[in-house]
């Protein structure tokens, strides 16, 4: 379901075009680019799939069982029988996963497989031995080996099924500048049917027509970037504005092109900044929408939070391992174990764990807050100061405590499989866990004011934010409501360290860590007021990472922040926002 | 009016000096080592950094039993006065460090090859002590300018004194500071020439904190027995009227937060001499949590009560650490969560509670004997029935 | 002709999210008068006094005093030009002796380093001596304020801008929460006040008002209905309608 959501999340992105750009490699190969064009084609124009994969295999199988010196010119060769199959095996090669085995007196070449399986090269068959022999030793490779196998994978790569994989091709070859391609590009053009790669063998052709001789081409080439403002192009232009000897229509041409992509350059980081900004901001927010609340609703400064909020994370860390192989802890010397369930990591059951221990981390957070509420807390209302000091005391006592029973170090959460990976739109990277955090700050955030807004609860707790006394004598029974609304905002710091554990490290005293930040969140928000925190946390937040990028330093970033938040306070002492309720100036 | 200090604290005041100034020192230097009343180089050297200690807690005290201000980054002033004077002591290491360079250590392996402008007026030994005193006192003064003119208070004040230090802390541990990064400074040899470890000067830098101790104490005291010390105290019970008493209260809390940044500074600079060493982590929030715990244990608005608080919980510290290091932070949690639930004046509470027993009540008790009501949380919309002024804004 | 007003307010407008505490109020006051200001609850009465003495600042208008504006002076500044304030709950600080209270009231320098070195004169203590008088609590002079009575403390309040010997007293409420008597008491002193100093005084309890027999001002949702003697008010057909038909109210809950 989760998984569902942040897939039509994502589709808000998805009319900007995606782009998978990799750069392996701007070293120029020699290439006989008409050999390639006559090969490409043929690989094409062939239709008898079968007959063209056996024939591959025994063409491979006789350059790997060749003398050395003769298997550059046989791998070369090989672009006369090109055929998918052939990648693998060229790979395994190139990695060392090639073996020559003597199998019953007959040298047989094999590869070994990611899984550790053995394949014969010859007929993809799998070898029932599991295990290699001792001996065996990979099938060694030369420089002019590799060169000669690398033209062949680059080949396949062009006329590979997957348009990513040929858009890649395609660049990679354009990237190198040889005149000498442009055939096999105008070529491929004309034949290329999915518009990405059409695009990308568009660009290819401007990035070799840079190169050229001809300063109309030249000029087209130029002409063509800065409309597309590719940020791959950028070296190239800047080779040519690094010649002194260009006319100056090109230099203009070059010009434009290179301020296309440094505006498309600035957006990109803006972007990408904005986006690290509001999710930093979303895990600030749902740390200190539970602060604010207490505070607003009872002047409490809750120094603990921070520790609630650890206890959400390690309250993920406890149900994924019940949900693996157990956990064995050591509190106050007594050593135990609790058993796990043993689930398969990837079943869809374990994959889930993170978004069961969610409600859970909810509710151990929220009954930690209620005992605090109900034990200590409820004893000092009207003096903030004090509350501040006693939930310190209580902060010191949870951080030694979960350093007795999980130990000093970070804990490992993994995220589960479908939160590990990015999304990448026009160059920003999107991490899937930070869109998730930025989600379900969303979600907190709207729960948080349904709660408040809509519930009988809420409108008990909206009662005694304005007037206690009234509400009091209205019957409405503030110790209730203290307790429960002290319980939710802990619950919520329980939710903010389940979300953490995805972000970063949980450990003892990662809560003071985001506390200092929170406690900021709250002051610039203003008292127990949601828009004003929301506005804070995402402006706390988005400037933090804005400061760290142009500063290069988070540090100074971070004290920037902290001098501005005072220099904001000069101008509005009480934060954002205030609640001024009528009665404040009633006569 | 009884605006003087009353004889019976003088007297005592006298013996506690004779006995902390002359006795300790004399039981440590004159006494055989195997006598029953000798007192060993390593105590005297512990109690020196107790009393530096204390100093902060009667400073901090001043600001939060008296003006109502709980800084909750008091170490930070401590630290940078102790940062201060450990400059100079890193200079005056000269060429014994392990690098034999004029350069202290840490710049030699960051590959520094010319001692940072800031640093060179810190061979001075006179320089370092006052930048002891005016860089801590600046800092206070300009944070507090800005913070009291807007008029943040209450806890706003305690949050943001709290973001001071640890933002002090962060970029204490950055090594572009020059200041030695995560380390710190350490490795001292020589103070005003004299080899630092050696029991002569240790026992000299303990009467010099003992010393500062009294006269802080004093200085306070007296202070708090002024008109100044009636204002001070009637901006923590109840700012609003103050203000329209005809009092600019910025400047009376700006005052206060200045000399209690100057007067731990001072203490810092006494501290790091005596320790041996000054890193980052004294700017650690929890470290200047810890100062406030003192003060509270001792019990706030006494000054005397703090000055029991720091020796006693920094005991309790030196002895837990060792015996109990495991337990140590559950003592310290519990310890403010019992004091703040069930004593909130403290151990100087309870003396005079027993006092007040043996003399029968020489002081009236107080209706009202909670400190701080909800007129020191500034803006909250909910009423105050039991505060002194009427809550608008 | 123009006259010298002590105070002047021209186009005081104050809101308060939206809605109008003060709108548009002109206010004038003689030197030495005695002015009462009446009004139901949410009048603005406060908000007004407010205004005057710096606590919130207007959206527009302006506040002059001895004909210098005033409008955008912090309290301390106001305070030390002159205006006094006793707010509607006794505000005095409950820890300080009585003496000091006073003490602490008294005219004189008021910045840090002169309280640091200032010591009591003599002069002082004649002049809170006689303030003791006035209020009658010379006996407890030396006991901690927070355990007087609430007439007392009222009383230490007066005291206090007594003791600042501020040109115009601002009284909220004075004599809420008093006895009989201590409201007669009060009365007495007010009426010694006046002449001498000038006073805005805003109170509930008519038969107080009418015994202070002076110049009342209505205001009502933020403006001023009408102005004119105690007869003259209570005339008014408007100011029937909208306040005194709540007169009986008003009676039995002198605290609101």
């Amino acid at each position: 379901m989760a998984q569902l959501i942040i897939n039509s999340f994502l589709k808000l992105f998805s009319y900007f075009a995606q782009f998978n750009y990799y750069f392996l490699s701007h070293r120029s190969l020699v290439l006989s680019s008409l050999l390639l064009f006559v090969l490409v084609f043929q690989l094409y124009a062939s239709s008898d799939d079968q007959l063209r994969q056996s024939s591959a295999r025994s063409a491979i199988l006789k350059a790997i069982l060749a003398p050395e010196e003769k298997q550059p010119e046989l791998v070369e060769a090989l672009a006369q029988n090109l055929h998918p199959v052939l990648g693998p095996i060229l790979e395994a090669w190139q990695k060392g996963d090639l073996f020559i085995l003597d199998l019953n007196g007959k040298l047989t070449p094999v590869i070994r497989l990611p899984d550790s399986q053995l394949q014969l090269v010859e007929n993809a068959q799998s070898l029932p031995i599991a295990q290699l022999p001792e001996n065996a030793r990979p099938l060694e490779t030369t420089g002019k080996l590799r060169r000669a196998m690398r033209i062949i994978l680059d080949q396949l790569a062009l006329a590979d099924p997957s348009p990513e994989i040929r858009e890649n091709a395609v660049l990679k070859l354009g990237m190198r500048q040889n005149l000498q391609s442009l055939p096999i590009l105008e070529r491929l053009k004309e034949q290329e049917e999915h518009p990405k790669v059409k695009i990308a063998i568009l660009d290819a052709i401007s990035l070799i027509n840079l190169n050229s001789p001809d300063t109309t081409t030249k000029i087209k080439a130029l002409s063509h970037f800065e409309a597309r403002a590719p940020i791959f192009a950028r070296d190239s232009i800047q080779k040519i504005l690094a010649d002194s000897s260009i006319s100056p229509a090109v230099r203009d041409a070059a010009n434009k092109a290179m301020k296309a992509i440094e505006r498309r350059i600035f957006w990109t980081d803006f972007f990408g900044t904005v986006f690290r900004g509001i999710s930093l901001g979303s895990v600030l927010l749902v740390v200190a929408i539970g602060l604010a609340i207490t505070f607003g609703l009872m002047g409490i400064i809750n120094m603990a939070h921070g520790e609630i909020m650890i206890i959400g994370g390690y309250t993920v860390f406890v149900v994924q391992c019940l949900f693996g192989t157990g956990l064995a802890l050591a509190p106050f010397g007594f050593s135990f174990n609790l058993p796990g369930l043993g689930l398969d990591p990837a079943s869809n059951l374990y994959q889930a764990y993170f978004l069961i221990s969610l409600p859970i981390a909810f509710l151990i957070s929220a009954i930690v807050g209620l005992i605090l509420e109900r034990g200590i807390i409820q004893f000092l209302y009207q003096r903030p100061l004090e509350t501040l000091l006693a939930t310190w005391g209580i902060s010191l006592i949870l951080q030694q405590l979960f350093r007795l029973i999980f130990g000093p170090a970070n804990i490992p959460v993994t995220a589960p499989a479908w939160l590990t990976g990015s999304y990448v739109v026009e160059g920003v990277i999107m991490n899937y866990n930070r869109i998730f955090v930025i989600f379900a700050a969303f979600v907190i955030l709207v729960a948080t004011w349904l709660l408040l807004a809509r519930t009988p609860l809420g409108l008990l707790i909206r009662a005694v934010i304005q007037d206690r006394s009234t509400a009091a004598c209205m019957g409405v029974s503030t110790g209730k409501v203290n307790s429960l609304t002290f319980a939710f905002g802990s619950g919520l710091a329980g939710v903010a360290g389940a979300l953490l554990a995805l972000l970063g490290n949980i450990g003892p005293s990662t809560g003071q860590t985001y506390i200092v930040d929170a406690f900021m969140v709250v002051v610039l928000g203003g008292v127990g007021n949601l828009a004003g925190t929301v506005l804070s946390a995402l402006g706390i937040g988005t400037l933090d990472q804005i400061l760290q990028i142009s500063l290069r330093n988070p540090v100074i970033g971070k004290v920037l922040v902290l001098v501005g938040i005072i220099l904001f306070l000069q101008w509005k002492p009480s934060g954002l926002f205030t609640i001024r309720s009528r009665s404040l100036d009633e006569g | 009016m009884s605006d003087r200090l009353p004889k019976v604290e003088i007297f005592f005041l006298l013996i506690l000096s004779a006995v902390l100034i002359f006795v300790i020192p004399i039981l440590n230097s004159a006494v055989p080592t195997d006598h029953p009343f000798y007192i060993s180089n390593y105590l005297v050297n512990l109690l020196g950094q107790y009393f530096c200690l204390a100093i902060v807690a009667v400073s901090l005290d001043f600001l939060w039993g008296y003006t109502g201000l709980l800084s909750l980054g008091q170490m930070l002033f401590f630290s940078l006065g102790g940062y201060a004077f450990g400059m100079h002591l890193m200079l005056m290491i000269g060429r014994l460090g392990q690098y034999k360079s004029d350069l202290p250590d840490f710049m030699v392996f960051l590959g520094y090859n010319k001692l940072p402008d800031f640093w060179v007026p810190f061979y001075s030994f006179w320089f370092a002590a006052a930048a002891a005193l005016w860089v801590p006192g600046l800092l206070a003064f300009l944070f507090g300018w800005l913070a009291f003119r807007s008029r943040i208070r209450g806890v706003y004040f305690s949050i943001l004194t709290q973001a001071l230090t640890y933002a002090a802390c962060l970029l204490f541990f950055r090594n572009e500071l020059s200041m030695g990064g995560n380390n710190g400074f350490t490795d001292f040899k020589f103070i005003l020439g004299k080899p630092i470890n050696s029991p002569d000067t240790q026992r000299a830098l303990y009467v010099a904190s003992a010393l500062s101790l009294i006269l802080t104490y004093l200085l306070l005291r007296t202070l708090t027995l002024t008109k100044f010390g009636k204002v001070q105290r009637a901006i923590r019970d109840s700012e609003n009227r103050v203000l329209f008493s005809g009092y600019a209260a910025a400047n009376y809390k700006l005052f206060a937060f200045t000399l209690a940044a100057v007067i731990s500074g001072l203490a810092g600079a006494l501290y790091v001499p005596q320790v041996g060493i000054i890193n980052p982590s004294q700017m650690e929030p929890s470290r200047s949590l810890e100062a406030v715990v003192w003060v509270a244990v001792g019990g706030r608005g006494t000054l005397y009560g703090p000055v029991i608080g720091a020796v006693g919980v920094n005991a309790l510290r030196s002895w837990a650490t060792i015996s109990l290091p495991a337990y140590w932070p559950i003592l310290l949690g519990s310890l403010f969560i019992l004091v703040v639930l069930f004593a909130p004046r403290g151990i100087a509470g309870f003396l005079e509670f027993l006092a007040g027993k043996v003399l029968t009540a020489s002081r009236p008790i107080l209706p009202n004997t909670q400190i701080f009501t909800n007129s020191s949380l500034p803006k909250t919309s909910s009423p105050n029935p039991s505060g002194q002024e009427s809550q608008k804004t | 002709m123009k006259r010298e007003f002590l105070l002047v307010a021209e186009g005081l407008t104050k809101s308060f999210d939206g809605f109008k505490a003060i709108d548009n109020i002109n206010f004038y006051l003689d030197r030495g008068e005695l002015r009462t200001i009446i009004g139901p609850n949410g009048a603005g009465k406060s908000t007004f006094l407010d205004l005057i003495t710096g606590r919130t600042r207007p959206d527009s208008g302006t506040i002059t005093y001895r004909g210098n504006p005033i409008t955008r002076l912090r309290e301390y500044e106001i305070y030390r030009l002159g205006i006094g304030r006793k707010f509607q709950t006794p505000s005095i600080y409950a820890h300080h002796t009585v003496f000091e209270n006073l003490l602490l009231g008294l005219k004189g320098p008021r910045g840090v380093f002169s309280s640091i070195f200032h010591r009591i004169s003599s002069s002082e203590k004649n002049r809170i001596a006689e303030v003791l008088e006035i209020i009658g609590l010379t006996e407890k002079a030396h006991i901690p304020a927070g355990l007087l009575s609430h007439g007392q403390k009222q009383w230490l309040e007066i005291g206090m801008l007594l003791a600042q010997e501020a040109e115009l007293l601002l009284l909220d409420e004075p004599a809420a929460g008093m006895s009989d008597e201590e409201t007669e008491k009060t009365g007495n002193l007010l009426l010694t006040l006046a002449g001498g100093h000038t006073l805005i005084v805003i109170e509930h309890d008519m038969t107080f008002i009418r015994r202070l027999a002076s110049r009342v001002t209505v205001l009502h949702q933020g403006r001023i209905l009408c102005e004119g003697s105690f007869e003259h008010v209570q005339n008014d057909p408007r100011v029937q309608e909208v306040y005194l038909g709540r007169k009986h109210r008003a009676h039995n809950q002198p605290n609101s």
